[in-house]
């Protein structure tokens, strides 16, 4: 019988940090679209009256939820580390690897400590004044929405170093996939001036559709880090291909050529 | 000049002429400095912006010269773009 | 097997068909035009809900300005894929300058695009004054970016045509297929602000 791989001993850890991932990504959809439901997220022109409105309808919600969240927050890295990982085992110098980890890393406090933070803050003492509930809401949507430039420009070194890299780690079409990630932010910059409409922070353009790229973006990612490890040789040159029946997935440019 | 450089002039030319067509478009759309809403040309306009899109894609893409597979996503592409659009335009209109 | 060949048809034979640069470039052009599809269909929504106000905004465009814009994009386009049929018959030269011509109507198009904002901020149009202002900036600044993306990819195509030890010709058309995508959301965005009524 062929040992499951989760046994192979050199990529043990590779897969624990892979399905670390999927938890992690799991777990956040989870909270925050469900158990806080923070996501999508509250309209930017409540006046005070309705923001505390907003917390009570959601108090149970955001204090066990974003609990939940304090305490396995932490599985981010391995995303991080993960994708770090991919592009040390790139052709590209390590610059890439080491810039990506710095600025994804300080990303998670506004990619999702503030809201949380905040939220948290806001739902605690429902019988706090109104117009500070309502600051505390301000700044748990605008630091998630608003916040972009880290992502924008860790997006573009991934994208990067994919384009450069001799290894074919990746193949090009997600780092084009990249480029449209690193898009979505300039889209959701408007969020900062507009209260209502398309470029609000929970408008059509700057919430529903950049969410529909992101989430393509993630369960991109997701797979195609896993066929990295299934492919990883742990060594310095190109990876080898999947067996056949995944060449079509994830190279087409191979297929056919002449 | 090849004959396939001739192609692409010509290509070129017929772009720029629907282009320059749409300045037709706005004498004939109603007084000037009075705008008038118009679903004849707001549907003229989205269609011959995707023939537009199309002829880019078959001649200066070179789908002309590429596999089935490529030519019938382009082409679908292309209508798909044209059923969004103008489906949320009279979408749109029903619903004002 | 034999191919036929219209009298007319430039078309390779079926056999060596081949696909116009990489095709991870075109999962790229038909990802993103579906993402500004979408941008079109809310703008459109947004229209038919509010006509009046969109038309009466409308008309402080330069329709003149939008078709000299459009033209000057395809004009680039023709130039670059002039320059893919250089590259590939391997006279370089041609396709260099054919390259460069592409970057300056490209530097054209910007200078008029920069022109035209500052000219309707000047009156008093800007990104917050009315709903139709927001996405007309919003759709000429996204694709503004996509452009200056665009120069990055026509100085990647020059460095290539320069140099013999680095060329290939799937390099030069997936940068052709990029420029042409720029192009070809101009001529989208362009009906759709411009002429739609």
């Amino acid at each position: 019988m062929k040992r499951p791989a989760l046994l192979d001993e050199p990529k043990r850890e590779l897969w624990l940090a892979w399905y670390a991932t999927v938890a992690f990504y799991s777990l956040y959809a989870i909270v925050f679209f469900l158990v806080t439901r923070t996501q999508p997220p509250g309209k930017p022109w409540y006046d005070p009256t309705q923001v505390v409105g907003w917390f009570a309808n959601r108090h149970d919600g955001l204090l066990i939820g974003f609990a939940i969240i304090f305490v396995l927050g932490g599985l981010s890295a391995t995303s991080i580390a993960l994708i770090t990982y991919s592009i040390r085992r790139m052709s590209v110098s390590r610059a890439f690897s080491y810039s990506y980890l710095v600025l994804y890393a300080v990303s998670a406090v506004p990619g999702f400590l503030f809201i949380c933070v905040a939220m948290t803050v806001g739902a605690m003492r429902p019988e706090r004044n109104p117009v500070i509930q309502r600051w505390l809401y301000d700044l748990g949507f605008l630091s998630f929405s608003g916040t972009m430039g880290v992502f924008l420009i860790g997006s573009l070194i991934w994208m990067t170093a994919i384009l450069l890299d001799k290894n074919r780690v990746f193949p090009k079409w997600f780092a084009y996939l990249n480029l449209c990630n690193a898009l979505t932010e300039v889209v959701v910059a408007p969020s900062w001036i507009f209260h209502v409409g398309a470029f609000a922070w929970n408008g059509v353009i700057a919430w529903w559709i950049n969410v529909v790229v992101f989430g393509v973006y993630t369960g991109a990612f997701i797979y195609l880090l896993r066929c990295m490890i299934l492919r990883e040789d742990f060594g310095t040159g190109p990876l080898p291909d999947l067996p056949s029946r995944h060449w079509h997935t994830i190279f087409p440019a191979e297929v056919g050529a002449s | 000049m090849s004959t396939f450089n001739k192609r692409l002039f010509a290509v070129w030319l017929i772009l720029v002429g629907i282009t320059a067509s749409y300045l037709w478009i706005d004498h004939s759309a109603g007084q000037r400095g009075v705008p008038t809403a118009s679903t004849v040309i707001t549907v003229g306009a989205i269609c011959f912006a995707l023939i537009k899109v199309r002829i880019i894609m078959r001649e200066f893409m070179e789908v002309r010269g590429a596999p089935q597979l490529l030519c019938r996503l382009t082409d679908f592409w292309v209508v798909l773009m044209g059923v969004a659009m103008l489906g949320v335009y009279f979408a749109g209109k029903a619903v004002a | 097997m034999t191919t036929t060949e219209s009298p007319a048809s430039l078309l390779p034979p079926k056999s060596s068909r081949h696909v116009p640069g990489q095709p991870d470039m075109w999962v790229f052009v038909l990802f993103e035009s579906l993402v500004f599809t979408s941008y079109f269909c809310v703008y459109l929504y947004a229209r038919t809900q509010h006509e009046a106000a969109f038309l009466r905004s409308q008309a402080h465009l330069l329709l003149w300005l939008g078709v000299l814009d459009t033209v000057v994009l395809l004009t680039s386009s023709w130039a670059v894929a002039r320059c893919v049929q250089h590259a590939r018959a391997g006279r370089y030269g041609l396709a260099r300058r054919d390259a460069w011509v592409t970057a300056g109507l490209g530097f054209v198009f910007l200078v008029l695009k920069i022109v035209e904002w500052a000219r309707l901020i000047h009156f008093g149009h800007t990104f917050t004054s009315t709903q139709f202002f927001q996405y007309y900036f919003f759709l000429t600044a996204i694709h503004f970016v996509h452009l200056l993306i665009g120069f990055v990819v026509i100085g990647v195509l020059i460095l290539q045509l320069k140099d013999p030890r680095r060329r290939r010709q799937e390099t030069v058309e997936t940068c052709a297929t990029y420029w042409h995508t720029v192009d070809f959301f101009w001529v989208l965005i362009f009906a759709l602000l411009y002429v739609v009524r």
